[in-house]
């Protein structure tokens, strides 16, 4: 008998069916996936089995043991052993990761908290996972894979029958990967349930047993991980046959004609965090030109993050060196300067830094650019803003209804896109995505790698952040590995190979100086 | 949301007709004093919710942001007590002393603004201590007396602001004028919209809406011209509403106050000064509290150690009953001009029912207490 059943699951919103029909299984001492582009309904799903959309809002039957699984809420799903974890942290920024990891269940002497157990036990499951940071550092001061793995922590803590991981590994490292892997199969071994939901398709299928794809609110086909290979997973999700999934056109020969000046040079950079702090980004150099595509890779902590942050002027004190924009000198970088000098950037952490959640789709697409919508009475155009918006709602296949709808309420890959379309709004000639395609799915990544191209063949000059090498090998005509916040490695189309790359990142990360 | 939008009507003409009910005894329309319907009443409320309105669409932006302003019932009082001892005892035509107390207000609150962003102080502190610092400059510089706001019974443009009423003539012409204006508008933007190849609303509709505003202009203008008139008072109101409007709706200004309030960082990523924009908020907020403040004190006679007291409440709890969010991000001028109304209809009716003031005390903060809930309410339902 199935430790967790579901039949014929229907889901309606308003206007918008979110399952049509869903029959799944989970076995104990099973780790099965889920799969499906962004809007597929594996969201909605795991919103039903942990209660939060409660009983009486859909049809169909969810059993537990087979007996009839009827949650009023959270609380009921948690009582049955079912844990989530979500893309959205439910941490306290404010709290130490040891009361983050033990929160509700901290361990007592008497009525007093036993705060010796608690970091004790903490420390331990910290050292478990490899994480190198303080139980009782505060969580607002870690990086945003050190929270997915917090946050995998606690749930993993609780001893769950059933594990829910959404995305797990979209912030993580490969090693980081690795680690969490290897924990999950321990899980297993020890009977413990697990349904895992990914978009990275080779991660799914080295850990799952089985996979369910889900299409349109429907599930379409269950497999065994064992007789299914990426481009299988991939028909039945899109039910059509993605001939590539990196369609990058060959890289123009332009090592030989040096073409024309950089729209981008940085020179001898050293960023400090803050001011007075010791240098963070040390010594960084390179250009860009227009229609390049220009990588940047490294482990966790490496730097990427910070050093486009700082080149758009939202990260960092500078410490010394010499950034030029358009050969112009770029002294004091703000966002807003940025922009009118032709530099945007596409935020990785799109909730918190790239759109305002409860507005609407056109009011964030056009946010960057109501300057140049403008009447000369200093009114919005409207009309015409509606236009533009229209514009890039359409171009970049948008999937809501209108672009009145609510930000908040569209799926991962339709936000990116989002967050996309304003940063093109604005006209720029140098365009920095910083993990572009995290947490979304194999459809709409083609349709951003397509977009970059396009991008890149219109003459913009493009930087492309990631943390999966095959995203940069497909995607990059130069990548340049970061470790420690210098320069580990350059590498030109044709010199790529994970294994160098990788190198490269953990060579410099050897060499990174000590108290200087 | 279409719940919402009715909720606030609703709720006007619920709290309207209890008073109606309890106090006119069919005496629709009469002329004695305590008439809650009466010309005479409606016209006192108007200038009352003129006075707290005015504030509340200041209040309004500040919210928006996401910021709040605890300092400005204080401030009503200073800036008001600025201008009356000017005109009182130093002389000055009431016109200049008002500008000057304008240049004071705009001056204080940029300041506080500055203090705010610069030194990232959450507002709350910076104006609570504001509220704390107004209230002992007022009464050090009406030095705890009181200060007449013109002298004898002469009447100057201060003086005039309460007690001056358009001319019957003036108000219907102003009335038609409003009227004219809302069609050129209107026909600007669906031109506008065509231009571009938007759809627009069907003619029908889009002529009913016209009329049926312009009709409401009109019974207005003619309830007041029953006693003596528009009141000067519900211009001022109606331009700063107007002016808000325009600058939340059509200015990249009034974006900039949704995105900031709806997600700071975001905001600041995408290029907007936010500095600069909060710090603008927090200038208009002086000059309504300016206007206020003129209004306030020529509606009392003059400048006392009580003048504004609590205004800052009566602002923040219009702005909450008419849907603005104190996180901000969310609310409208409409809703705001709503519930400055509900506030003062319940204060207006609960005086001539001469309900004890500590029933009143209570009464408004049930209603506040509610607002919030349904607020709070309305939040949930929508995620």
């Amino acid at each position: 008998m199935p430790l967790l059943e579901a039949r014929g699951l229907v889901k309606e919103f308003p206007g918008v069916v979110a399952l049509s029909r869903v029959d799944f299984d989970l076995h104990a001492g099973e780790i099965h996936a889920l799969c499906g582009e962004n809007g597929a309904g594996k969201s909605t799903l795991i919103k039903l089995l942990a209660g939060i959309h409660p009983r009486g809002s859909y049809e169909g039957e969810l059993r537990i043991d087979g007996e009839l699984a009827a949650f009023r809420g959270i609380c009921d799903a948690e009582t049955a052993g079912i844990a989530v974890i979500t893309q959205e942290f439910a941490l306290v920024d404010e709290l130490s990761v040891a009361e983050n990891i033990f929160l509700g269940r901290e361990p007592r002497r008497g009525i007093r908290i036993d705060w010796l157990e608690m970091h004790r036990r903490a420390a331990m499951l910290l050292e478990d996972f490899g994480l190198r940071i303080s139980s009782e550092a505060r969580v607002a001061t870690l990086g945003i894979g050190q929270k997915q793995l917090v946050e995998i922590i606690r749930a993993m803590d609780k001893q769950s029958r059933v594990l829910v991981l959404d995305e797990p590994t979209a912030a993580l490292t490969e090693t980081e990967v690795a680690i969490l892997l290897d924990h999950l199969r321990r899980l297993r071994a020890q009977g413990t349930a697990c349904i895992y939901i990914s978009h990275k398709l080779e991660e799914v299928l080295a850990i799952a047993d089985r996979i369910t794809v889900l299409r349109d609110g429907a599930s379409v086909a269950t497999l065994a991980a064992r007789d299914a290979s990426v481009p299988l997973v991939i028909k039945h999700m899109v039910g059509r046959e993605l001939a590539e999934l990196f369609p990058r056109r060959a890289a123009p020969a332009r090592d030989e004609q040096p073409g024309p000046a950089p729209v981008l040079s940085v020179r001898h950079l050293t960023v400090a965090r803050a001011r007075g702090e010791s240098a963070f980004l040390r010594d960084l150099s390179f250009e860009l030109r227009a229609g390049e595509v220009l990588g940047f890779g490294g482990l966790m902590g490496a730097g990427r993050t910070e050093l486009v942050m700082h080149l758009f002027g939202a990260w960092g004190d500078r410490v010394s060196g010499d950034i030029r924009v358009k050969g112009e000198p770029y002294l004091r970088p703000t966002p807003r300067e940025s922009i009118a000098r032709g530099l945007i950037l596409a935020t990785e952490d799109r909730r918190r830094y790239g759109l305002v959640l409860e507005q609407t789709v056109g009011f964030n697409l056009s946010l960057s650019s109501l300057r140049n919508l403008r009447t000369a009475g200093g009114r919005i155009d409207q009309p015409a803003e509606f236009v533009r918006n229209q514009h890039w709602f359409d171009a970049l296949r948008v999937k809501a209804p209108s672009q009145n709808e609510r930000v908040g309420k569209l799926s991962g890959g339709n936000q990116q896109k989002v967050v996309l379309g304003k940063a093109l709004m604005t006209q720029p000639a140098v365009i920095i995505l910083d993990e572009p395609t995290r947490g979304i799915d194999v459809g709409a990544k083609v349709e951003i790698y397509e977009l970059i191209n396009q991008l890149a063949v219109e003459g913009k000059a493009v930087i492309l952040v990631s943390s999966e090498l095959p995203e940069l090998i497909g995607m990059c005509d130069r990548i340049i590995m970061l470790a420690s916040g210098r320069i580990g490695g350059e590498f030109v189309r044709g010199q790529f190979s994970p294994e160098r790359l990788l190198a490269a990142a953990m060579a410099a990360r050897r060499e990174a100086p000590r108290g200087e | 949301m279409r719940l919402q939008n009715l909720a606030m009507p609703l709720g006007l003409i619920a709290v309207a007709a209890f008073f109606a009910l309890r106090l006119d005894r069919g005496a629709l329309f009469g002329d004695e004093a305590f008439v809650f319907l009466g010309p005479r009443n409606l016209t006192q409320l108007i200038v009352e919710f003129s006075i707290i309105g005015t504030l509340a669409l200041g209040m309004f932006m500040i919210l928006l942001t996401g910021q709040i302003d605890l300092s400005v019932g204080s401030g009503v009082g200073l800036i008001g007590g600025v201008a009356a001892v000017l005109v009182f005892q130093q002389d000055w035509p009431a016109a200049a002393a008002m500008g000057a107390a304008l240049g004071v207000a705009i001056m204080l609150w940029t300041l506080m603004g500055t203090l705010i962003v610069r030194q990232r102080i959450p507002s709350f502190i910076i104006t609570l201590g504001g509220l704390l610092i107004f209230k002992g400059l007022f009464w050090l510089v009406i030095q705890n007396s009181t200060v007449p706001v013109s002298r004898g019974d002469q009447s100057n443009l201060y003086s005039l602001l309460t007690t001056y009423y358009l001319p019957t003539y003036m108000g219907l012409g102003l009335a038609l004028a409003v009227g004219a204006l809302l069609a050129v508008i209107a026909w600007h933007s669906r031109a506008a919209r065509r231009r571009h190849g938007l759809p627009v609303r069907p003619f029908g509709t889009e002529f009913a809406l016209w009329i049926g505003v312009s009709a409401a202009t009109l019974a207005l203008v003619i309830i007041c011209n029953h006693f003596r008139g528009v009141p000067l008072t519900l211009i001022v109101l109606s331009g700063t509403a107007a002016m808000v409007y325009f600058l939340t709706r059509h200015t990249p200004f009034g974006r900039y106050l949704y995105a900031i309030g709806g997600n700071e960082e975001a905001a600041l990523l995408s290029g907007v000064a936010v500095n600069r924009v909060l710090i603008g908020a927090y200038l208009l907020m002086g000059v309504t509290v300016a206007l206020t403040g003129f209004m306030t004190t020529a509606y009392s006679g003059a400048a006392t150690t009580t003048v504004g007291d609590l205004m800052e409440l009566d602002a923040i709890a219009a702005c909450v009953i008419g849907g603005t969010a104190l996180k901000g991000g969310r609310g409208s001028v409409g809703g705001v001009i709503f519930g400055a109304l509900i506030m003062t209809t319940l204060l207006n009716g609960m005086t001539l029912l001469a309900v004890a003031p500590e029933t009143k005390f209570i009464a408004r903060g049930v209603v506040l207490t509610l607002a919030v809930w349904m607020d709070v309410g309305f939040g949930r339902a929508k995620t």
